[in-house]
């Protein structure tokens, strides 16, 4: 009989089961910051490829490692990628990953017994995450198809979700995702640490505003979590990404880590693909990938801090690191220079053996660059003075003198070099070129062959638009 | 002499021998006619009464040709029962029961146990390699490894692409646990109208197993051993230190080479001869009411690597009690096998041989080469010291029935089969740091600064309940048989892991307990899967003239939802047995011809269970405000229509015996079509599932072919006999259908990406990459391989690079101008058997080949490293500008795409097996109170003729996996085959056997 026949999945919880739980809704927020760790040689949201369509692809850093090492970064470092690039891909499938599990939340979300307020504060969590994926994708890629939602078997093939939508539209996604977490989201210290928070959501969405030239939301969301009082510079800036800077007065969006008992509690291949890399006679940190460059070293002012605490220098005769181990002699590794904000000591920081998954926390919001997002929405706006200030907290802390406005054009670059400096490596640099309009002057004389309305944007991968049956159109000038 | 009522009984007496002079035990002796049988004695005597002096004796015996000796007043018949394995006459297992060959509709191939037995291998499969036309095998060195099988082609896209084995009646697909020495026969159900009758597994054809039994009479003792060695059959030459460094200039001056003056052979430290032997001693014997066959076997075979060992130890009782004669039977078949496991990961371990840079030295004062400091290479004879990992496995399997027949025309059975495996597995890997302490010169990533111990035990329970009714009649010369039964069947198996590390290196301390709490982890996970069937057959005869055939069963598995659960299975066969009519009595040239022809539909559920229902992923971590919390995901993609995968095969079959049977022979021509089959395919990343695949039916294709068997055997004098077989099989397999999916592209291969692409009108796996077409000699080629436009069609090129064919004449060269170049499914496979008996001596000689498919080289392929080691002839051959190849470029790079230049022949010629033996002439065996002394020596795999250049044109896809309990599998599909990517050589055995029986 059937009966006999019907056997449950062993050791899996089915769909089902999790339709009747009540927690159920808790564990797959859960579930959804989870994705964030995902990294390694595939699908990847925080991982040595995400690390490489941000940064390597730069002006503030080179791919590193050995000359023939993952030949994909290379392509990247020199603008030779096309649309079968590994990395194009597994960065496109790891962000739809991470929506999916969003969207997977949200469908069970509103079926949860739990009180309204606590739901729509996990509502607001998730769509603040799903905000967050779509942002990274739209910069990425321009846009994508919008899957809002878990699609049912029969619609999955179809048109809406098989063609892009614009970028207007992911925007338009992202705003109302970010707005519905402004809305229910408590502020810090009211939520657990890790959880996202309406500071956090009030500076992504300023920050999304920013992309829009929508100045005077940026300036207002800014100013909101300026004025909420929770949140300050940490005074010495070489902390911040440390572990005694973890989750600091500075931190606003920060992807949490820790050791267990597995020891595979963080991003994969985060900090270990940025750790420095031997060549002979010691036992090093990494791969090595992701090195500074000179044209970043020479964008610092004399006497800036923050260019210490940001790039390793490798010495001819070695180097010594803030937890005192001393890196033996420059013909010992690969590279010139490494990134120190990606430095993990296994000896002053918490550290379980496994190198691929240090435990380093990913600063991905901060004090310091709400500031000077806060600044240049400011000057746009006219206020000067306002913006002249709160550059002066962040040149301040960096041991450097008051800057003085020159007129809005002349501030405008003074506050898009202090971006460039004070989040050197974090990320957001590339994106920050093209969304100001630099990035084919500037990497053409940084000696890259940065082509114009093509290289903002990552073409759609081959193999994604093979899937879609050509549905998927590809990104001006990779066809 | 008596008349009328008083007839006397006459009494006949014999002795019956092989061909080869031994006496046969067990021969079932019949009075034609009558229910009137006896069988032979362990010394092959018999006797039995007659009712009359003119009487006829049927003489059969499974695997034996049987004879009919009319007696014409004879009281003393000695006979000489002659065997091959192309023999028409032959009796075969067909499934719930056995037929003579020459009444079967469908394409069948049979092997006897003693052809398997007097092979050197671990596995009965092996053992038929060569023997079967329409069955491929492939077998790899690896000790305890099974060789995958193709019935017919490749049957299916998935990994489930295996027959299915029948063990005495249990059902599986690992039969690594049974004993070559006890097996009977191995008959092979090829076409879907024999395999229908297994309806659920039988799609790709169905191996059955008939383990040996007692024979009423003396208790007989045999003895029977081997011993010998394996040595790597073919080894590639890797460059030398001056080749290497030579290389090096070219593809990375940039590397400073480190100076220790080695010359380092790594292949040589790493294998070795390996040392194997078996040992059986069987008890057989009985009477009337209770027969017996017991063995005790022992196996040890050390493999061609250092430290990995196998050692097998078998049990088999096989008892057969006959409660109320002719009435009530009760039959047990049980095998308890345990095996120990030195094991070795392989792939990890021929790997880094392969890429070790000759100019980094082994060891020297105790302290290791540093390869991973110089080439992130680890070092293979330090990580193989470093390793310490067995595995002990238990199995038993059997199955007991008791058979009832009320009347003679009825037998009802029922039986209870298990299968039922534990494996223990304990892992220690030592510490060791890459220090000045471990290695010559300090770096590198090969290092573990934590010793960690992993323990996984694994169990798994499968039974099987059957019970069948057969009903046989002859009336007059209608001969019937009526089968019908109800099976059903469950698995429920799980394992358990867990590991520690800082486990002190003592063997004592070798338990988790030992180490360091802190580093604890565990899993366990489990799988459970059922079936039904029903199942019914219905064999017909018309005055042994015309044949029908047909059967019909009914499966239901769980691993399909419920609406598409069941699977209804029918097949029919028909025969006609030209030899028997009127018109053929007058000519002498046949004694026997069939023509035959089936149609049949069989399934495939051989997926994983739950592939249809969406699950969550528990346990996912993250940290809020430090503390660890666990999620939960649902993105996986399923689909919930997943139905069975169908297989449809006609055959058409013509048999025959010639020139008084000396000539025997079989044709047969398949076509096999299956559709729905079940795949894995690639979805939209945009649907966010974690692989990006999920398992559905998405294509159809066929394997069609033709298939000869020719057999010849002669007996020149008493003392010299011989005979001469081969078969031959033509395949052709195609794709014809996606479901309007895409092409399935596989086989990745480090950088390059996949290589092999599955598509309509393609061979399943066809490889798919660029066109080389030669080397550009100087910078004035590449200035001159210009487009329609005059730009350069390689513009990056240098003299000694390999020039590329713009296949799609768009100007450029890119992954669009890749092209079909071959697949590894042979266009044809072969095999050549020859044996002669003269005097005391005999002698056997098998060869196996195949023709018309390609390898893809991927180790040559796959440069993880521009510091990896090169083969020796490539580096002979590359291109120098002192030196010009038109055949092999300056420098293999990483970077360097997939092309032709990496595919090469896949033929190859092989003696499989060769075998003398010597046994002691019957005059010396009396005096030394024996029934038979044979002495032997052997060969596996003596030479292998090959084109391809890597170390086996045999590859297993993929290697054996060790997990999924009493559910083996190769660990990649048809779809990756024939890419060379872990180098496994395959071996030569040497041995000495010995047989003795007392």
């Amino acid at each position: 009989g059937d009966g006999f026949l019907d056997i449950p999945p062993q050791g899996r919880v089915t769909e089902e089961e999790i339709r009747t739980n009540p927690n159920a809704a808790v564990d797959l927020t859960n579930g959804v910051y989870n994705v964030m760790w995902l990294g390694g040689f595939g699908p990847d949201v925080h991982g040595l490829q995400f690390i490489t369509l941000t940064s390597i692809v730069s002006d503030d850093a080179d791919k590193g490692s050995t000359p023939q090492d993952y030949s994909p970064a290379l392509e990247i470092d020199n603008f030779t990628y096309g649309p079968t690039n590994a990395i194009v891909g597994n960065l496109w499938t790891g962000y739809y990953q991470a929506i999916a599990r969003a969207n997977q939340a949200l469908d069970k979300l509103p079926l949860s017994p739990i009180d309204e307020a606590d739901k729509n504060r996990l509502i607001g969590e998730v769509r603040f995450l799903r905000g967050y994926f779509y942002f990274n994708l739209v910069r990425t890629y321009g846009g994508v198809p919008k899957i809002d939602r878990v699609p049912t078997p029969e619609e999955a093939n179809s048109d809406a979700f098989q063609t892009r939508a614009t970028a207007a539209d992911i925007y338009a996604l992202i705003i109302e995702d970010l707005q519905f977490a402004v809305d229910n989201l408590p502020l810090k210290g009211a939520t657990p640490v890790g959880r996202i928070t309406k500071g956090a959501a009030q500076m992504l969405l300023g920050k999304v505003y920013m992309y829009q030239k929508n100045w005077q939301k940026t300036f207002e969301l800014s100013q909101a979590v300026i004025t909420s009082g929770l949140y300050d510079t940490l005074s010495n800036y070489a902390d911040i990404w440390r572990t005694r800077g973890a989750n600091s007065i500075e931190s606003i969006f920060e992807v949490q880590t820790g050791t267990n008992a597995a020891c595979n509690a963080a991003i994969e291949l985060y900090a270990n693909s940025q750790g420095i890399r031997a060549r002979r006679g010691w036992s090093d940190f990494g791969f090595g990938f992701n090195n500074p460059t000179a044209d970043l070293v020479a964008a610092y002012e004399p006497g800036d801090k923050r260019r210490e605490a940001t790039i390793i220098t490798i010495q001819p005769n070695g180097t010594v690191l803030w937890d005192g181990f001393r890196v033996p002699s420059r013909d010992s590794v690969e590279n010139d220079r490494y990134n120190y904000k990606a430095y993990h000591s296994r000896t002053q920081e918490p550290y379980c053996n496994s190198p691929d998954r240090t435990p380093k926390n990913l600063r991905v919001l901060r004090y310091g660059e709400l500031l000077l997002q806060y600044a240049e929405a400011a000057n746009e706006l006219g206020n000067t003075g306002e913006a002249l200030a709160k550059l002066n907290i962040v040149r301040k802390r960096a041991g450097l003198p008051n800057a003085v406005s020159g007129g809005q054009a002349d501030l405008r670059l003074k506050i898009w070099r202090e971006r460039r400096v004070e989040l050197a490596m974090e990320h957001d640099r590339f994106w920050d070129l093209v969304r100001t309009g630099r990035a084919g002057v500037v990497m053409r004389a940084h000696g890259k062959n940065f082509v114009d309305n093509k290289n903002e944007l990552f073409p759609i991968p081959q193999d994604q638009r093979l899937l879609s049956n050509n549905r998927l159109t590809q990104n001006p000038g990779y066809n | 002499r008596g008349s009328g009522a008083f007839m006397q009984a006459i009494t006949i007496k014999g002795t019956v021998k092989g061909s080869d002079g031994a006496p046969i035990p067990g021969v079932t002796i019949q009075v034609k006619g009558t229910s009137t049988g006896t069988v032979t004695q362990p010394d092959g005597t018999y006797s039995i009464n007659v009712p009359d002096a003119n009487a006829t004796l049927q003489f059969s015996y499974i695997g034996y040709t049987q004879q009919e000796i009319a007696l014409a007043g004879r009281t003393t018949v000695d006979v000489v029962m002659t065997s091959s394995a192309s023999e028409l006459e032959q009796v075969v297992v067909v499934g719930y029961g056995t037929r003579r060959k020459r009444d079967v509709t469908g394409a069948v191939g049979s092997v006897r146990g003693e052809e398997i037995a007097k092979q050197p291998v671990n596995t009965a499969t092996q053992g038929v390699q060569g023997k079967l036309a329409g069955v491929q095998i492939i077998s790899s060195g690896q000790p305890g490894s099974q060789p995958q099988v193709r019935v017919r082609g490749t049957g299916s896209m998935l990994a489930g692409a295996e027959p299915l084995y029948v063990v005495d009646g249990i059902l599986t697909n690992d039969i690594r646990n049974i004993n070559t020495a006890d097996i009977v026969s191995m008959d092979v159900l090829k076409d879907a109208s024999s395999a229908a009758i297994y309806g659920v597994r039988g799609a790709n054809g169905v191996i059955i197993i008939t383990t040996k039994r007692g024979q009423a009479g003396k208790m007989e003792v045999s003895y029977n051993m081997t011993a010998g060695w394996r040595q790597a059959a073919n080894l590639v030459e890797m460059a030398n230190t001056q080749q290497y460094t030579a290389f090096l200039a070219d593809a990375g001056p940039q590397v400073t080479i480190p100076d220790f003056g080695a010359d380092t052979d790594w292949y040589g430290d790493v294998l070795r001869k390996g040392f194997q032997q078996t040992h059986n001693i069987s008890l057989s014997g009985g009477s009337e009411k209770f027969l017996y066959y017991f063995n005790v076997g022992y196996l040890t075979d050390q493999g061609i690597v250092r430290n990995n060992q196998y050692d097998r130890f078998t049990i088999r009782s096989n008892n057969e009690w006959n409660i109320v004669e002719d009435k009530l039977k009760f039959v047990t078949q049980l095998s308890y096998m345990h095996n120990e496991t030195d094991f070795v990961q392989l792939d990890d371990i021929y790997t880094n041989t392969y890429r070790a840079a000759p100019v980094i030295p082994i060891k020297r004062d105790g302290r290791y080469g540093n390869t991973s400091a110089f080439q992130n290479v680890g070092n293979p004879i330090l990580t193989l010291d470093k390793t310490n990992d067995e595995i002990y496995e238990n199995r038993l399997q059997g199955t007991t029935y008791l058979e009832y027949s009320p009347w003679k025309w009825l037998r009802l059975r029922s039986s209870i089969g298990v299968n039922q495996g534990f494996q223990n597995r304990r892992k220690y890997n030592d510490k060791y740091l890459n220090d000045e302490v471990t290695f010559l010169v300090a770096g590198g990533n090969q290092q573990r600064p934590e010793s960690q111990l992993t323990i996984v035990k694994e169990q798994g329970t499968e039974w099987l309940w059957e019970n069948t009714a057969t009903y046989q009649q002859r009336f007059d010369k209608h001969d019937l048989t009526v089968l019908a039964g109800y099976t059903a069947q469950k698995y429920a198996g799980d394992y358990i892991e867990g590991s520690r590390r800082n486990v002190p290196n003592s063997t004592d301390l070798w338990y988790l307990i030992a180490g360091d709490p802190n580093t604890s982890t565990n899993t366990s996970d489990g799988d459970k899967y059922a079936r039904t069937s029903i199942l019914a057959r219905v064999n017909y005869s018309y005055d042994d003239k015309y044949l029908l055939s047909a059967s019909f069963r009914n499966d239901a598995s769980s691993r399909f939802p419920s609406d598409n659960r069941n699977g209804y299975f029918p097949a029919v066969g028909l025969g006609w047995v030209i030899s028997q009519e009127d018109f053929m009595q007058n000519q002498k040239l046949f004694n026997f011809l069939k023509l035959r022809g089936s149609w049949g539909r069989i399934g495939n559920d051989n997926i994983a269970s739950n592939l249809y229902i969406l699950t969550a992923n528990s346990g996912l971590l993250y940290f809020f405000n430090g503390t660890a919390t666990l999620g939960t995901n649902l993105s996986d993609i399923k689909d919930r229509n997943l139905k069975w995968e169908t297989t449809q095969e006609y055959d058409f079959g013509l048999e025959f015996s010639m020139m008084d049977s000396r000539l025997t022979g079989e044709v047969n021509y398949y076509n096999k079509e299956t559709i729905d089959a079940l795949v894995t395919v690639r979805i939209p990343g945009l649907l966010g599932d974690p692989d990006n695949e999920y398992t559905t039916n998405a294509g159809s294709f066929v394997n069609k072919g033709w298939e000869f068997t020719l057999g010849w055997k002669d007996k020149i004098s008493d003392d010299f006999n011989y005979t001469i077989g081969g078969n031959l099989t033509l395949n052709d397999n195609k794709v014809t259908g996606l479901n309007q999916g895409q092409p399935l592209f596989r086989g990745g291969v480090g950088q390059q990406g996949n290589i092999t692409k599955t598509d309509n009108g393609q061979p399943i796996g066809s490889f798919f990459v660029l066109d080389a077409e030669g080397v550009f000699q100087n910078q004035a080629e590449i200035d001159n391989y210009l487009n329609k436009d005059g730009g350069k069609i390689q513009p990056n090129a240098a003299p000694g690079d390999l020039r590329y064919r713009d296949a799609n004449g768009d100007g450029l060269i890119n992954s669009d101008d890749r092209v079909y170049a071959g697949s590894y499914q042979p266009k044809l496979y072969y095999g050549i058997n020859l044996g002669a008996n003269y005097k005391s001596f005999d002698f056997s000689v098998d060869f196996y080949g195949n023709a018309g498919n390609k390898i893809y080289n991927g180790k040559k392929a796959f440069r993880y490293e521009i510091t990896d080691n090169i083969e020796a002839s490539y580096a002979d051959k590359r291109w120098t500008s002192a030196r010009p190849s038109t055949t092999d470029p300056r420098v293999l790079l990483g970077s360097t795409p997939a092309s032709d230049y990496f595919i090469e022949s896949g033929n190859f010629f092989r003696m499989n097996n060769i075998t003398l033996g010597y046994s002691l002439p019957k005059a010396v065996l009396e005096r030394i109170k024996f029934e038979r002394l044979r002495i032997y020596l052997t060969s596996q795999n003596l030479f292998t003729i090959k084109k391809f250049t890597g170390f086996s044109p045999e590859l297993v896809s993929g290697a054996t996996k060790r997990d999924g309990f009493l559910s083996l599998q190769n660990s990649t599909s048809p779809l990756d085959a024939g890419i060379e990517l872990y180098p496994y050589p395959t071996t030569k055995t040497f041995a000495i056997g010995l047989n003795v029986t007392f």
